[in-house]
């Protein structure tokens, strides 16, 4: 497309103006966040903090258990990444490379658990937990999450366009089933796991409803429940707000720009569908 | 979406040891959905009270919930929000062509635009209610720089649905954007050269190349936007801010509605019917929009 | 790296989460140490909290206790889920709008044995709030933590520039109206008062003082219509028509009390709780004063208290028990006042809480008021009425609707809301 270059920039204005638009709400977080509560209430509303301060960060730290909060996040978002990649691989290979009596029925069972809302689910997978007495635990967190009938579709798709002479070969050489897969399907799979583990990744970290469910107590209450209690507590403090929203967003930021590639990918295979 | 053999490539021979790979899957999802998922059903049947077991009365929980004021706004919210986030995709239609189209920073625009869909939906909550603050919000601030008078806009339910959708369509447009980018980079260059070479414009090419060929993406761009919006939550928990948001009442869409009625007032019989009612017309939508696409969508 | 080594380190940390998680429970043994948990809103109270927690371990070396602290509308809803799913704090605050259904689910420790054998003297506490929470079996739930009643909060530095004379004792409704609006400087920014829709602070006051009810004496319907209550809701439906308050959309982005902290509303009408917040803000803290609130038909003001009480479902119920009379008590009335946070239940320590601010002079109205006060209305499921008056009165507030029409639409209401738990 090198012919096209003589009208590059215009594209680029446009590009340009629509990212600023895209950046300004964090660009305002950010100044936001170091300024004093008396300024953000003021009129006009100042460009740069007038007396930069730390306050709105320090009294987030104060009031949010933050590193506690954090490795509840972290803990179920591995917990649930972990099971999730291992329970869908090994069903999206079962369906997609073996062949067994029912296998088009219960892929259709599968295919029909992604249409339904997962506010469906709420009620009764809260029933479960109290059931097993797992409330405010980190299990409770990552457990529904683990099974998921997207993870198999995903996996399944990823089976499907291997070619067979590995697996013939596998098993030339005596491997079973289970060692097929696990030596030789899976490994190549493996884009697609790193595509499946960041999309879990992100529904995991992001997830308010279920943990503001699931963790009443608030033993084992994640960061986004802790971020949306501070609103409450804090309703127009803004700086504190901003901090403390800056706070829990910038881990998985961080992660994003250095797996931009995973996250495209997982992204481009699927969509985003929790 | 990547195209797929019509049939899975498996050896004819039956291998029972799929049943043991499919087992865990097969248990977690009958047990946390199937499961779940009946007895929400059951429960749509029953009055719950806050502590203790429900007991049957019938379709109770539907009558009442066709006659509730709350419910019907609560629909033409969700209806309201999911109609205009929809508006995004023609909006990342184009951004993607933009983006394919320049020789340098499409990464950098990438990140740029995909950065919303990393942060956590409460912190983007936050930062645009501030925003959006009637006294002295950002927006309200620009706008007065125009002359153009400043609203509530998360105060007033007149607006409320409207700034949450706009949030919605900043939020997804990082994702819509990577999908049709995808799909933009499966239509072969030799197409546009040719046209190229018949005089064709570029906005030409557009109409007469490009949004034909990407046209299963956008369909399946346009099912995960529908399906996502209808059972939008975070945004609204978060934008009405407290009990006392003054558009709160005016700006429930059906999901906060569920919660409300399962977790905060705890009428769990009537929220289970919301969540049966609401899967219904996830259903038809989503067969409406299966039936409309044979006229849109071009299959190669 | 191998899909071993990233696990491996992974499953560790999960493991010592999981531990670290489970570790907060003690033993179910009475003789044993064990750990209580106190659940109560975030806010100011906390530290005084926290002080009375202390105070009671080192009469009671065995229990614990840990405070559990949630934002304000999101700890009934949680308190509501843990209680059904069996992980309720052990002891917690309750509010007497709240208590029925908990009651009447069984939800609540009884200690109405343990008052008997403690001897508790339940004449220390005021009749009025312990009625509020009294739920006609004969049972004990609570004992009353702190007391509240209204006041008019006011701006000094406002009423100065405006050159308005500060409100006195024995002011009227009307002084209020005309108070409001001479106060009120658009220009400025500046409000003469802020008319939120506020009940237990706003505008059951009025209806009291305009001689009407919120609900009928029987209990069964809504009183809410009758021209008496009408009086007193048009009381602010008035402030808001002159443009003397921020519109309730202006209050929804900004709290009233926050405003009040801002200095854009002069005058703000709430109660004791707010004190310690007011007087720990230096910015504001010489400005603020406090009048009682002006007579309408007669003087009025509405008091509650919040009170400590058990979850049926703790694991301790002795030591539950123990820390609720401690925590409801004369040592921990005083810790509660000393703190400033906020008015004691326990008769005797109103000095020591108004010593704790000793800027703000005039915090006897709080007090005083106790003499004409009128007990919150809560009958039935009384959170679920209240929580429809946003739904009803706010067209009224906007001046959409007439007080009339919203007041009768608003009664229907609460009647369904009776009948349903009657």
């Amino acid at each position: 497309m090198t012919s096209r270059g003589a009208g590059q920039w215009r594209i680029h204005v446009v590009l340009i103006v629509a990212a600023t638009l895209m950046v300004v709400p964090f660009g305002w977080e950010i100044l936001t966040s170091f300024k004093t509560s008396n300024e953000v209430a003021s009129l006009p509303p100042t460009l740069f903090p007038a007396e930069p301060t730390a306050g709105g960060f320090r009294t987030f730290f104060d009031k949010t258990p933050f590193l506690a909060q954090f490795l509840v996040s972290a803990g179920s978002l591995i917990l649930r990444v972990a099971g999730q990649v291992f329970v869908a691989a090994l069903a999206g290979y079962a369906f997609a490379r073996l062949n067994f009596p029912g296998r088009r029925t219960l892929f259709a069972c599968f295919l029909l658990m992604l249409m339904v809302p997962s506010q469906l689910f709420l009620l009764g997978q809260f029933d479960i937990m109290k059931g097993l007495g797992l409330l405010d635990t980190l299990p409770a967190l990552a457990i529904p999450g683990i099974f998921s009938a997207f993870g198999t579709f995903l996996m399944r798709q990823a089976f499907l366009t291997m070619p067979k002479e590995y697996e013939e070969a596998a098993r030339l050489d005596g491997a079973g089933t289970f060692r097929t897969f696990w030596s030789v399907m899976l490994p190549m799979a493996r884009p697609m796991l790193a595509a499946l583990a960041v999309l879990t990744s992100l529904y995991s970290w992001n997830d308010l409803l279920w943990p503001l469910i699931v963790a009443p107590a608030g033993d084992a209450r994640p960061l986004p429940v802790g971020l949306a209690g501070l609103q409450g507590q804090f309703g127009t403090d803004y700086p504190t707000l901003m901090a403390g929203a800056l706070i829990c967003t910038l881990p998985l930021v961080v992660v994003f720009i250095v797996l931009q590639r995973q996250f495209f990918a997982g992204i481009a295979n699927s969509g985003l569908k929790g | 979406m990547t195209r797929q053999p019509a049939r899975p490539r498996t050896s004819g021979r039956i291998d029972w040891s799929a049943y043991a790979m499919i087992a865990p899957a097969f248990a977690g999802l009958a047990a946390l959905y199937l499961w779940p998922f009946l007895s929400t059903f059951l429960k749509s049947f029953q009055t719950v009270p806050v502590f203790g077991p429900g007991r049957f009365t019938g379709g109770a929980n539907y009558d009442k919930l066709l006659a509730d004021a709350d419910f019907w706004g609560a629909l033409g919210n969700s209806a309201k929000y999911t109609a205009i986030v929809l508006l995004g995709i023609p909006l990342a239609i184009v951004l993607a062509a933009m983006i394919q189209q320049v020789a340098r920073g499409r990464a950098v625009y990438r990140v740029l635009f995909f950065l919303p869909v990393v942060t956590l939906p409460v912190a983007v909550g936050m930062v645009w209610r501030f925003i959006l603050n009637g006294d002295f919000g950002l927006l309200n601030y620009a706008l007065s720089l125009i002359g153009v008078p400043g609203q509530y806009w998360v105060a007033d339910d007149r607006f409320a649905v409207y700034a949450f959708a706009v949030v919605g369509i900043w939020m997804g447009l990082g994702v819509n954007l990577i999908i049709l980018g995808a799909g933009l980079q499966n239509i072969p260059v030799d197409l546009y050269e040719a046209s190229a070479l018949d005089g064709a414009s570029r906005v030409r090419q557009f109409f007469a190349i490009t949004l034909p060929l990407l046209s299963p993406s956008v369909f399946f761009v346009t099912i995960l936007t529908t399906i996502s919006a209808l059972q939008m939550f975070d945004l609204v928990f978060i934008m009405l801010g407290s009990v006392n948001n003054t558009a709160l009442s005016g700006s429930k869409t059906i999901v906060y509605l569920f919660y409300e009625a399962a977790f905060v007032q705890f009428k769990q019989g009537y929220a289970a019917a919301i969540a049966i009612v609401l899967l219904v017309i996830i259903m038809i939508v989503t067969a409406v929009q299966f039936a409309v696409q044979k006229k849109w969508v071009v299959y190669d | 790296m191998t899909r071993k080594t990233l696990l491996a380190p992974a499953i560790v940390a999960v493991a010592a989460l999981l531990a670290g998680c489970s570790s907060g429970s003690g033993s179910s043994e009475s003789d044993g140490p064990v750990t209580i948990t106190y659940g109560i809103w975030a806010g100011t109270q906390t530290p005084a909290m926290q002080e009375i927690a202390t105070a009671f371990t080192a009469e009671n070396p065995n229990i614990t206790v840990k405070i559990q602290e949630r934002p304000y509308p999101e700890f009934w809803s949680t308190l509501q889920t843990s209680a059904a799913g069996g992980t309720a704090p052990d002891a917690f605050w309750m509010l007497a709008q709240q208590i029925r259904p908990y009651a009447a689910g069984n939800q609540l420790l009884d200690i109405s044995d343990a008052v008997k054998e403690q001897q508790v003297d339940l004449a220390k506490y005021p009749k009025a709030v312990l009625d509020l929470y009294d739920q006609g079996d004969g049972k004990l739930y609570g004992l009353p933590k702190d007391v509240d009643t209204n006041a008019v909060w006011f701006n000094k530095a406002l009423f100065d520039k405006a050159g308005v004379a500060y409100p006195k004792a024995g002011w009227t409704w009307a002084d209020f109206r005309e108070t409001a609006k001479k106060l009120t400087d658009p220009a400025a920014g500046t409000w003469g008062v802020a008319a939120p829709l506020d009940y237990q602070g706003g505008y059951y006051n009025s209806i009291f003082q305009a001689g009407g009810k919120v609900i009928a004496d029987d209990g069964k319907t809504a009183a809410i219509d009758s021209p008496e209550a009408q009086a007193g809701i048009r009381f602010w439906t008035d402030l808001q028509a002159d443009k003397s308050s921020p519109t309730l959309q202006q209050l929804s982005d900004t709290e009233a009390e926050t405003m009040f902290e801002q200095g854009k509303v002069a005058m703000y009408v709430s109660g004791a709780y707010w004190a310690l917040k007011l007087y720990d803000n230096q910015a504001i803290r010489a400005k603020v004063d406090v009048a009682p609130l002006p007579t309408g038909v007669k003087q009025a003001t509405v008091t509650s208290g919040i009170e400590n009480v058990g979850y049926a479902g703790t694991k301790h119920p002795e030591a539950v028990k123990k820390f609720l009379l401690f925590a409801s008590g004369e040592k921990a009335a005083n810790i509660q006042a000393k703190s400033g946070a906020v008015l004691p239940a326990y008769q005797g320590a109103e000095k020591t809480w108004m010593n704790a601010m000793p800027e703000f002079k005039n915090l006897q109205v709080f007090i005083d008021a106790k003499a004409y006060s009128v007990p919150l209305p809560v009958q039935g499921n009384a959170a679920e009425w209240q929580g429809l008056q946003a739904k009803y009165l706010t067209p009224a507030w906007d001046g959409k609707v007439s007080v009339a029409d919203a007041t009768a639409q608003y009664a229907d209401a609460i009647d369904k809301v009776l009948a349903e738990n009657g």
